[in-house]
């Protein structure tokens, strides 16, 4: 594998040396000034034709003394300037009247597509957020209601217990009071027997005390039997 | 000195044969060959990355559409500011591409020629941007732009006699020429460069065989070779560039009065 990577790099450097160099030996320099110098005195004679067969040598010199000079790399060539502002013009023209055009209406195009559709984003957005804030205040108005109904609720259930609470104490009062009435009756219904009953006793105590003629003993005995017989009687009542 | 036997004469490296037109002032050379393969170049580019008007650019129209951007936000909003954008970044962005187009041929393998390296072309140009700028003056500034221009207000009286002269001479004389040489040399220096490190590699590697030394200085040569191509690049580009932006700079600087 290693080596098959030197062996691929060795060629890859092989033809890069090649196709770099190549232009350096493509021509020997010495070949190609000696045409150009042939090529300049062809010129010479043939620009000084009518000059040379009137005896006159003077241009055909001047111009062998040119070719023997070289050109000047820093003078501008008129071909080449010439050659190069036609294709300057050519890319200038079309380029700025053609293709420039329709690439900045592309452009403008998309910009303007893409602010459309942030611009729609941006309202969405607003609307979601207006959407929201509404549901929140009629979620707060909801959860508000509830706790009304649930104020309200408690406070019936309360008033409820209430009422409740005061009837049973009523009737505990109506039935306490007439407990105590009963009672009262009871007690009183007792005392008139009760005072009945100790009436018809002393009736009939002052009976027997007339009946006999009675000692300090006697009376005692009699009255002890008397209140005995009165509590036996309160008893059985 | 056995370089200086090796090398050609610099005209070897720039001077080419006509190849039709032979002589006259029409004649077609290859200098003159790149400048139209590079307008052509420019032309498929630009012409069919604008022709298609997909939504989400790809290929061909990705491209256009970068490189238009790339000068409109690089050159055109940095000199001459949002309101001209649009009428100058088309003419900003064909003078670099095709600028750029044509020092790139510096590195094609086979042609290895910018045809910049021939002082027509970057004279040309900046013939073209001298006429603009000043053009651009007169119209914003109405006919006192030239005296406006050299003359630049807060200045002493007395230095005027000198400040006038100067400021005449270094914008309307000396730009064309700086713009012009600038590029021009640059891009001559590169191809010799090339060319000397390439016949050396030619040398060393491929004519002689001159023993151990030849293994082992002639990496070295390719090494600087292979270096220097990819420098190229950067020159090519940062070449058209600067002198896009400077010709933006002078057209922009010619929108205002001095202050």
């Amino acid at each position: 594998m290693r080596i098959r990577r030197f062996m691929l790099a060795g060629v890859i450097a092989g033809v890069t040396v090649l196709i770099v160099a190549a232009p350096a030996s493509a021509q020997d320099p010495g070949v190609k000034f000696g045409e150009h110098l042939l090529h300049c005195v062809e010129d010479a004679i043939h620009d000084n034709e009518a000059a040379i067969e009137d005896e006159d040598y003077t241009g055909f010199r001047n111009a062998l003394e040119d070719c023997e000079k070289a050109p000047s790399i820093i003078s501008p060539a008129t071909p080449e300037l010439i050659w190069g502002s036609v294709a300057f013009l050519i890319v200038a023209v079309v380029l700025i009247k053609f293709a420039f055009p329709a690439l900045r209406k592309s452009l403008a195009d998309r910009q303007e597509k893409i602010r459309g559709d942030l611009e729609g984003a941006e309202r969405a957005r607003q609307e979601a957020e207006a959407e929201k804030t509404r549901y929140e205040a009629s979620l707060g108005d909801a959860r508000a209601e509830a706790n009304r109904i649930v104020e309200e609720a408690r406070e019936a259930a309360e008033q409820v217990r209430r009422d409740l609470v005061t009837r049973a104490e009523t009737d505990a009062a109506e039935i306490r009071s007439r407990a105590q009435q009963d009672a009262q009756l009871a007690a009183e219904r007792a005392m008139s027997d009760l005072q009945q009953r100790v009436g018809e006793i002393s009736i009939e105590l002052a009976e027997r005390i007339v009946e006999r003629n009675l000692d300090k003993d006697t009376q005692m005995a009699l009255v002890e039997s008397y209140i005995s017989s009165v509590g036996s009687g309160s008893a059985k009542s | 000195m056995i370089l200086a036997e090796l090398l050609p004469s610099l005209n070897e490296l720039f001077s080419w044969p006509d190849m039709f037109n032979e002589h006259t002032a029409l004649a077609f050379n290859k200098t003159a060959l790149m400048a139209f393969v590079s307008t052509i170049i420019c032309l498929l580019i630009f012409g069919l990355g604008s022709r298609k008007r997909a939504l989400v650019p790809a290929g061909l129209q990705n491209v256009a559409e970068m490189g238009y951007e790339v000068i409109e936000e690089n050159v055109s909003l940095q000199t001459v500011g949002a309101e001209h954008a649009k009428t100058w970044t088309p003419f900003f962005a064909t003078l670099f591409f095709w600028i750029f187009f044509i020092n790139i041929w510096s590195i094609i393998p086979f042609i290895q020629f910018p045809a910049t390296s021939r002082l027509a072309i970057p004279l040309m140009l900046a013939l073209i941007s001298w006429v603009l700028f000043i053009a651009v003056g007169f119209k914003y500034q109405g006919k006192g732009y030239i005296w406006k221009a050299i003359n630049p207000s807060g200045v002493p009286f007395a230095l005027k006699f000198l400040v006038v002269p100067i400021e005449f001479f270094s914008k309307f004389l000396m730009r064309p020429f700086s713009l012009t040489i600038r590029l021009f040399a640059n891009m001559t220096a590169g191809h010799v460069l090339l060319a000397i490190f390439a016949i050396m590699v030619n040398e060393l590697l491929i004519v002689r065989n001159s023993g151990w030394y030849q293994a082992v200085f002639s990496p070295l040569p390719f090494v600087g070779l292979v270096a220097f191509t990819a420098f190229e690049v950067l020159v090519s580009v940062l070449q058209a560039y600067i002198f896009t932006i400077l010709t933006a700079v002078y057209i922009a600087e010619s929108m205002h009065e001095e202050h």
